[in-house]
Order: C-alpha cells, then structure tokens, then sequence
C-alpha cells in the first residue's frame, strides 16, 4: 500500500515536471514617485500583452509567470531591483524601465548576468549606446532621441515653417539628449537657436524663463521633458503672455497633456510615435482591445509597454527555453518580421547593431482638445 | 532684452513666489517661536490646503474666496488634530521627539493624500485664471495677481491678533517667556491650539492660492517645507516680520537667479544663503542675539 502510495507521488510529480516549467519574466518599471503616471501606463500595456498570451496559452504548455518590481525612479533601487528579478525571482528576459538613466544603470547588471532587457520608455540614445555595437543586450523598439529630436527639429523648419526657436529641456539624460540633437539639426537648417534653458525635473514655476522668451519672441519653442513639466511651462506660457508655437517631445504625447494644461494646449505640436487613431492597423487593433479593456484611449507608453512585452514573450517562445543568451540571440536576430503596434503601416522589431528599433516618428498637433496627425 | 521691464516682471513674479513662501513660514515661525515645535509636517498642511481646494471645486464650483475659506477650515481641522493627537502628548518633552514625531505626520500625511486623492497631479481651474492684468510692463493673470494681496490680508490680520488682542498677548508672553507666562496666568492648552489653528490656516490658505499655479501632487509639500525652512532661518527662528521680510526676500531672489542666470540654480539660492547667513549671523538676518543662561 505505501509502496504503491510513493509511485503514485512520483508519477503525479513527473507529471507537473514536465507540464509545468513556466517561462518566468520580470518587469521592472517607476510605479511610485515622480515618473508613476507613465510607469503604470507602461505596465498596462504590459499586461494586456501577458493577459493576450497566456489566453493563447502562454509559453512551454504552461501560463507566463511574471515578477514585478518599483524601482522608483531611482538608479539605486532599480540596481537592487534586477539583482532581485534575477538571482532571487531566476527571470530570464526583463521588460523595464522607464527613466533612461535609470535604464542605464540596470542594464550594466543584467548584462552582466546574461539576461537581456527590452526598455520601458527610456529614449536617451546613451543608453543604447552603451551596447557594444553588434553585441547587443538591451533593447529599444522605438527610435531613440537621436532620432526623435531630429525628426522634431526637421518637422518644426519644414512642416510648421519655424526658424528662430527656443528650446527648454530638463536636465536628465532624456531632456538633454534630445535637446541637443534638435538644437544641431536646427541650426543646420540655417536656423536659429535663440537660447536653451534648463530645469530641474519636478520645477514648478516656469514663469522667469519664459518671460524671458516672451522679449526674445522665438517663433516656436520645443520642450524635451515629462509630461508634468511640459504642461506647466505650456500652461504658464500663457499666463505670463507669451504666445508661441510649442513642440513637445515623445512624453507629452498623452491626453494627461490636454487635461493639464486645459485651453492653452491649443496648437501644442507633439512627436508622435503612436496615436489611437493611428494608420498602422497593428496598432489600430491593440487600441481597439486596449480600449475595451481599460475604457480609456492608448497611449504612447502603453503601447510601448505592449510591444515590448509581446516581442520578449514571442522570443522567448522562438528561442525554445527560458534562457537569457537564446533569448538574446532570437532577439538581436530573428525578430525582423515581428509586428509593432508603434510606428507607421508594416512597422516591425528589426532591431540594428545597437538594440534600436528605426521607424518614422509622426507629428501630432492638438485641436479643439484632442491630437491629430498631421505627418507621416 | 534684460530690459527694465524685464526686471519688473521678474520682480513680480518673485513677489508672487515670495507671498506663498511667506504664508507658509510664518505659521512655521509662529509655531516654533511659540511653543518650540519644529513641524515638519508644515508642508503637508499647505498641500492639503491646495487638496480640499481641488476638491471643493470639483465638487460645488465654487469661486476663489468660498474656496479659500473651505481649504483654510479643513486644514485648520487636521491641524488642531495634529495638535491635540500628536504634538500635545508629546509636549514638555524634548525638542528632538517633536521633530521625529513631524517627519512621521508628513508621511502619513503623504500616504493619505495619495490613498484619498491618486497620484496624479491635479490642478485648480477658476475662470479668474483666464483674466489678464497689465499694471504698466507688469502682465499676470488674475488669479495670480490676487496672491500677493490675500497675503497681505492674512499677514495684517495675525499682525492685528498678535499686537491688539488678549490672544495675542498671551502668545507673545509664551514666546517670550513661557514658565513666567503660565505663572501669570496664560492657559498653555488654549495657546497651543490658537497656535496651531492660526499656522495651519495660513499654509491651508497658501496652498488653496498656489493649487491654480502649481500642479499639486502628494509630495509637494516637501519642498515648500524645505523654503519655508529656508525663510524660518533667514528671518531668524520664531521672529514673525523677519519671516515675511525673508519670504519675499527669497522668492524674489529665486526668480532674479532663474531669470538671469539659469533655472536650475534656483533652488540653490535660499540653501546657499542658509549656510552663509549660519555662518555670519547665526540668529538669522532679523533675528537678536540672545544670551542663554
């Protein structure tokens, strides 16, 4: 009897052994502090795209299991945070994070233990530059703000007919990149830069700057920075008189915007990697399910959210095994015809040398309230 | 283009800032001087204020004034709360308990506004924002061209109470003397709770004020507790005129360096003045020396 009880043990045990090796992925995004509003948007991307495979039955027969942590925006924690996602939680692949130079300095750690990250929304092109060129380790399916500050700059001489600018960033690795290169392209253009400010992030009161910008009349002025601060330097343009174009970068691309900065946002121009509305039916699609799912409107984050959780989920799967360096290689090469929701009609993960994705940033500007695309 | 014009926008916009950060040291000041509290929790009351304007807004539409006086009411509320639950026990005691005890009301301040109110940031729209006013090369809007004057209106009327009143004698003679006070007969409860109520009224009012310029988030008394600190140190520790000469000094000399210099440099200012004013005038730019025996 008790012999027979032991076999029945090790047949039931077999049994879940070999049913049951769930691929075990981390998330490591901002989900308190300052940057929360667009880590919890992030992470609703990702789990609509974890939610959509596991209904399709998840990886290796068995459902996705999945670790979150907060890094807080904090370099610091982030550090701790990958230390635990992989020595503690053993994930093979992370999704995260958020704020770039927090990204740069998790990524070192996971490089190091050999499991690869795909971003959360950090857009510095430091961050994968910090890749060896054609050994890459982290991930982008997005252009960086090489890409996106030039693409900027290129739309405000060229589409919005602008020439004397100023530019106002935060001084973090994603406010100063982006400023940089749109101050280049500007000024290549034949333009003319009529002076560049910084800001902490988190300010508040914007009104010395841009009463100084109100004497210097540029004809637009663009902001490389968050969402909070955009809408107030927006919002604070107006009150202190200055009427100008303004261009937003990549993180203003939210309805938040709108709501923030109420009537002023009028003709605020935003690069746009994905809109609702989008014209890439992939990304029409997601909006759609997205929509049902949480009732309100997609945005840049959450979409970015879901492309990176589906392309590591579907690597993962390609590569057979829950291992870093398989899941590495199938993304570094084998991803060319994975689908984005991002992006224009047929964009996909072709990821180059350095682990970034290139495709077409739009222009959206806001009228009567809402964002529209005006390029493509 | 650093015309005079210029500077007098700036200097406008400074008195702006520096209104607020008025506000919010003198009930520092006040409870400092007075019952030798350090509050750290200060800070929590004005983003409270700015709270329960928000919410008062979206809740009845009602215009500036209602709302002011419903955020300094509801702040007065937590305030003598504060006071009765957390200070008042505390109280005979040492100074350091006070300062520990304030660090533990502001993150369970924090933790409730974030529970009660979400992360994101919030914002109060009156119609009054939209108004423009021109005083010369001057151009604000309404709203916050009224913040210098309601100041001023709070500021006079807690100098009235403080020199006109038997309330207010009572907490000067704490201030001044506190054992030789309760020996001449000054009931320590009530001034404690006169106290508290006045300088949580002034935060709450402040924070009503600025919730139209300012994005209010839970966290965002954290920094204008540090200014107000700043303003506290400057105008010497629980001198109440020195607050609000060091309140405007500040705000204005915070815009002066952002207009001129470079934002970022702002927030330096006040601690960088901190440290030079400790090392030279230890009690503060109006304070007086006193000799402990």
């Amino acid at each position: 009897m008790r012999r027979l009880g032991a076999l029945l043990a090790a047949l039931v045990a077999g049994a879940a052994g070999a049913a049951a090796e769930p691929a075990r992925i981390g998330i490591m995004l901002p989900l308190s502090g300052g940057s929360s509003i667009a880590g919890q948007e992030v992470l609703s991307g990702v789990k609509l795209a974890l939610e959509e495979a596991n209904a399709k039955g998840g990886l290796f027969g068995a459902p996705i299991q999945v670790f979150t942590e907060d890094d807080e925006a904090s370099p610091t924690k982030a550090t701790t945070a990958v230390r635990k996602l992989i020595e503690g939680d053993k994930v093979c692949a992370i999704v995260g994070t958020y704020v770039s130079g927090v990204a740069l300095a998790a990524m070192k750690i996971s490089r190091d233990y050999k499991v690869p990250m795909s971003s959360g929304g950090s857009t510095a092109v430091m961050v994968t530059d910090a890749n060896e060129p054609g050994n890459p380790w982290f991930f982008r399916a997005f252009p960086g703000s090489d890409v996106q500050g030039r693409q900027s700059a290129v739309d405000t001489v060229e589409v919005l007919k602008k020439k004397k600018v100023a530019i106002i960033h935060d001084n973090s690795n994603y406010g100063t990149s982006l400023a940089d290169v749109f101050k280049q392209i500007v000024l290549g253009a034949k333009g003319e830069v009529v002076a560049v400010d910084t800001y902490n992030t988190g300010e508040q009161d914007f009104s010395p700057i841009l009463t100084k910008l109100r004497a210097l009349r540029p004809e637009a002025v663009y902001i490389g920075g968050l969402v909070g601060e955009g809408a107030t330097i927006v919002r604070q343009a107006a009150e202190v008189g200055l009427r100008t174009q303004f261009i937003g970068s990549g993180s203003m691309m939210t309805d938040k915007f709108i709501e923030l900065t109420g009537p002023a946002a009028e003709g605020f121009a935003v690069s746009s990697m994905f809109e609702p509305d989008t014209p890439n039916p992939v990304g029409k699609a997601f909006a759609e399910r997205y929509k049902a799912k949480y009732g309100i409107n997609a945005n840049v984050h959450s979409a970015l959210g879901y492309d990176s959780m589906s392309i590591t989920i579907e690597a993962t799967r390609r590569a057979g095994k829950c291992e870093g360096p398989a899941i590495r290689d199938t993304l570094a090469t084998r991803m060319a015809d994975f689908p984005l929701v991002q992006g224009p009609p047929g964009t996909t993960a072709k990821y180059d040398a350095k682990g970034g994705v290139d495709f077409l940033i739009g222009l959206a500007v806001v009228k009567n309230g809402k964002r529209s695309l005006v390029t493509y | 283009m650093y015309t005079l014009d210029f500077a007098l926008q700036i200097l406008a916009n400074g008195i702006v800032i520096g209104s607020v950060y008025v506000l919010v040291a003198l009930g520092l000041t006040l409870i400092f001087g007075i019952l030798g509290i350090v509050n750290f929790a200060h800070g929590e009351f004005y983003m409270l204020g700015a709270y329960f304007g928000i919410t008062a807004a979206a809740i009845y539409g009602l215009s500036l004034f209602p709302l002011l006086l419903v955020g300094i009411l509801g702040v007065v509320l937590v305030g003598l709360l504060s006071e009765r639950l957390v200070f008042r026990p505390l109280a005979g005691g040492d100074m350091t308990s006070s300062i520990i005890t304030s660090f533990g009301l502001a993150v369970a301040l924090q933790n409730a506004a974030l529970i009660a109110f979400g992360p994101q940031p919030k914002l109060l729209r009156t119609p009054w924002a939209q108004i423009p006013v021109e005083i010369g090369p001057v151009f604000m809007p309404l709203q916050r061209a009224l913040i210098p004057v309601i100041a001023l209106v709070l500021v006079v009327a807690v100098h009235v109470v403080l020199r006109h009143t038997w309330t207010g004698r009572s907490l000067r003679a704490m201030a001044q003397h506190g054992t030789l006070a309760q020996l001449y007969g000054v009931d320590v409860k009530r001034v404690a709770v006169v106290t508290f109520a006045v300088g949580a009224a002034l935060a709450g009012g402040a924070g009503v004020l600025m919730s139209s310029v300012f994005l209010v988030q839970p966290t965002v008394g954290n920094m204008i507790a540090l200014k107000a600190f700043t303003v506290v140190i400057l105008g010497g520790m629980g001198n109440v005129y020195g607050a609000v000469s060091a309140g405007l000094f500040l705000g204005i000399a915070e815009t002066f360096v952002a207009g001129y210099l470079t934002n970022t440099l702002r927030d330096i200012v006040g601690f960088a003045l901190v440290v030079v004013v400790l090392l030279i005038r230890p009690q503060g730019l109006f304070g007086r020396a006193i000799d402990r025996a």
